[in-house]
């Protein structure tokens, strides 16, 4: 039963922790991740559009890691090129990927609720599955358990032990000192939000043809902006975006359990909105992002 | 010089609204549609008849009263996401209390919903103002989740508490005497479009002319100069976020007052956040936002007859509207869409 319990919470937290991780790269480098929700649910659509035309998941999988990043790179272009406002940008691509993904499943499946089934990832940890207790928390879950804890730790490494991770800081805290001293403060600022939005595709990716096999009208469900608080709630740390991913995965995983135990859905469904709420509240009071987000180098 | 501003002001939404059906047209065009006759039958559907235009109108009330909500607390910097939640809080309650038997005048019973759809949206407003300024918590994520809460919640009740016999979940029905009257027969066009274009004057009113709403427009404009010129920023905050709160909740009070007759789990077509772009279209002017509410109001009525007489799905719509959102607030972008035109010209 509890192996149960920490199976599901790791396979909730998979999505929750890949956004987040792509939150705190685009903090990192000065750029706001309130289009999170969109990233997600953009790299959900492509993925299950590249695994239905193609009948493999892997292309699906990088399909949705595209998708994302076309979001992310747009959002980008958005608030570095034309200087929009960080939060109006966020927004209107949140919008703009539950119309467009609604509107594109008219026109592909003829049906707004829902995909067809398609082919999904199947790759699973079930070489573990003779070990006891560890074969029953591990043997279901999918390779991309391992590759977002494997990102989050190469996300921790490249942000703060490489050059590369304190330059990206550096654009972060300060665009304008860094810009006099020659850094190439746009390059930084792109590469930020475009490893956002391919974290967050492969997140999104996760979601519809991992542990489901099709995509779902909005499906993301308000998980992008519960990455946000995650991301804020970690100080934009990869490694405790890990961590905070999984207490949030453990409250997801808390809502399946108690549907069991006839609790009105509608009640057990508010469970992850008011835990990020009370977070947002209690927990995260005296954190502040980098100084230099929403900056322009030549303000 | 003041003219010249005005001018951009209404070019740059201008352009962006037209952007924006242009790249609708063109999403259309590439899966097989025609975009010259989709939009012939929207606005020939939306504008064609006395019928079309009064539904247009329908669609465009809670339109505007969302735009109005959404634009007061941008006033204020604020970007209240939660204008869809307090839309439900004030339909929920102002459909409550149109079904008790006061022993009123009618109008005294419309007052009442009115009021209390207001209230109940404006105390949802101001726990996210209060949020906002007690623990600093930033009121994009606050609201988007109080919406989730409040939509699950609302729907909960009429599920189970407050549920009215029947298949659906759906509470009881309001009584006659708290439904505003109709202007023509068999329309659904109410009272609610006067109602709501009054409220827009008085808006535009108390931000010109009041002490108030010039203390929420210098919070907007900066801040600390704010605070140093002895504005009171968190005061200014809550009541923005009130106010914002109860423009939604009569908002919903309205809805349920001419259409619903009753509260419905998960009735609002995305109006919280039709509102954003409503708002973004005016340029956030109040009386701007009666014709920009009016634009999305007879876009989303043509839109169903486009689904009655082809295959296009109404879902364009929702695409314009978020696309409105993102090019009116890059005038860099339009301005360089705009000078590319201009260079062409001086080489012809």
């Amino acid at each position: 039963m509890i192996t149960g319990f920490i199976s599901s919470i790791l396979s909730l937290s998979i999505p929750l922790i890949l956004a987040a991780l792509g939150g705190v790269f685009s903090v990192r480098a000065g750029i706001m991740a309130l289009g999170l929700e969109s990233m997600l649910l953009f790299g959900a659509f492509t993925a299950t559009v590249g695994s239905y035309y193609t009948g493999s998941a892997f292309i699906g999988i990088f399909a949705g890691i595209f998708g994302g990043m076309v979001i992310g790179l747009a959002h980008g272009v958005f608030c570095i090129r034309y200087k929009m406002n960080q939060v109006i940008s966020g927004i209107g691509l949140n919008l703009l990927a539950v119309a467009s993904t609604t509107l594109l499943m008219q026109i592909i499946w003829k049906n707004k609720g829902s995909s067809v089934q398609v082919t999904s990832v199947s790759l699973r940890l079930s070489f573990l599955k003779d070990i006891p207790i560890i074969g029953d928390i591990f043997a279901k879950q999918s390779i991309i358990l391992v590759i977002t804890v494997a990102l989050c730790v190469v996300g921790w490494f490249v942000l703060f032990k490489t050059p590369f991770g304190l330059q990206t800081r550096f654009v972060g805290e300060n665009p304008k000192a860094a810009s006099s001293v020659g850094i190439h403060v746009h390059k930084y600022k792109y590469i930020g939000v475009t490893i956002c939005g391919a974290l967050a595709g492969l997140g999104g990716a996760y979601i519809s043809i991992d542990s489901l096999n099709m995509f779902v009208r909005n499906m993301s469900a308000g998980r992008g902006y519960i990455a946000v608080a995650i991301a804020i709630l970690s100080r934009y740390n990869p490694i405790y975006a890990l961590l905070a991913g999984l207490l949030f995965g453990a409250f997801e995983a808390l809502q399946i359990y108690l549907q069991g135990y006839g609790v009105p859905s509608q009640l057990i469904q508010m469970i992850p909105y008011i835990v990020t709420l009370l977070v947002l509240v209690i927990g995260v009071q005296n954190i502040t992002p980098p100084a230099g987000v929403g900056a322009h180098e030549d303000d | 010089m003041i003219k010249k501003n005005n001018l951009k002001n209404l070019i740059v939404p201008i352009f962006a609204l037209f952007l924006a059906l242009l790249v609708s047209a063109l999403i259309m065009l590439l899966s097989g549609y025609n975009p010259i006759t989709a939009y012939a039958v929207i606005f020939k559907g939306a504008l064609g008849s006395k019928t079309g235009i009064c539904n247009s109108l329908v669609q465009a009330t809670p339109l505007i009263f969302t735009g109005l909500a959404f634009m007061v607390a941008k006033k204020a910097t604020l970007i209240n996401l939660g204008v869809e939640g307090q839309l439900y809080v004030g339909a929920l309650v102002g459909a409550l209390v149109g079904t008790v038997d006061f022993h009123v005048p009618f109008i005294i019973h419309i007052l009442l919903v009115m009021i209390s759809g207001m209230i109940a949206g404006g105390l949802a407003g101001l726990f996210i103002g209060w949020l906002k300024v007690r623990f600093g918590s930033n009121e994009v994520i606050t609201t988007m989740m109080t919406n989730f809460i409040i939509i699950n919640f609302t729907s909960y009740l009429v599920t189970y508490p407050l549920k009215a016999e029947g298949p659906t979940a759906q509470s009881e029905r309001m009584l006659p005497t708290a439904l505003l009257p109709k202007l023509f027969a068999k329309t659904q066009l109410t009272w609610g479009i006067i109602i709501v274009v009054v409220i827009a004057i008085l808006i535009k009113i108390f931000i010109d002319k009041t002490k108030m709403g010039y203390e929420i427009k210098a919070v907007g404009h900066n801040k600390r100069a704010a605070q140093t010129a002895g504005i009171k920023v968190g005061h200014v905050i809550l009541f923005s976020m009130f106010l914002s709160g109860a423009i939604a909740g009569l908002g919903g009070a309205v809805q349920v007052m001419s259409v619903n007759r009753r509260f419905i789990a998960g009735f609002s077509a995305d109006y919280g956040f039709g509102g954003i772009s409503v708002a973004a279209l005016a340029n956030d002017s109040a009386l701007g936002i009666i014709i920009s509410g009016f634009i999305f109001g007879l876009l989303r009525n043509g839109a169903k007859y486009l689904n009655m007489t082809s295959r296009i799905p109404t879902e364009f719509v929702s695409v314009v509207q978020a696309l409105v959102v993102l090019f009116v607030a890059a005038p860099l972008m339009i301005e360089k869409i705009l000078n590319i035109f201009k260079k062409k010209k001086e080489i012809k």
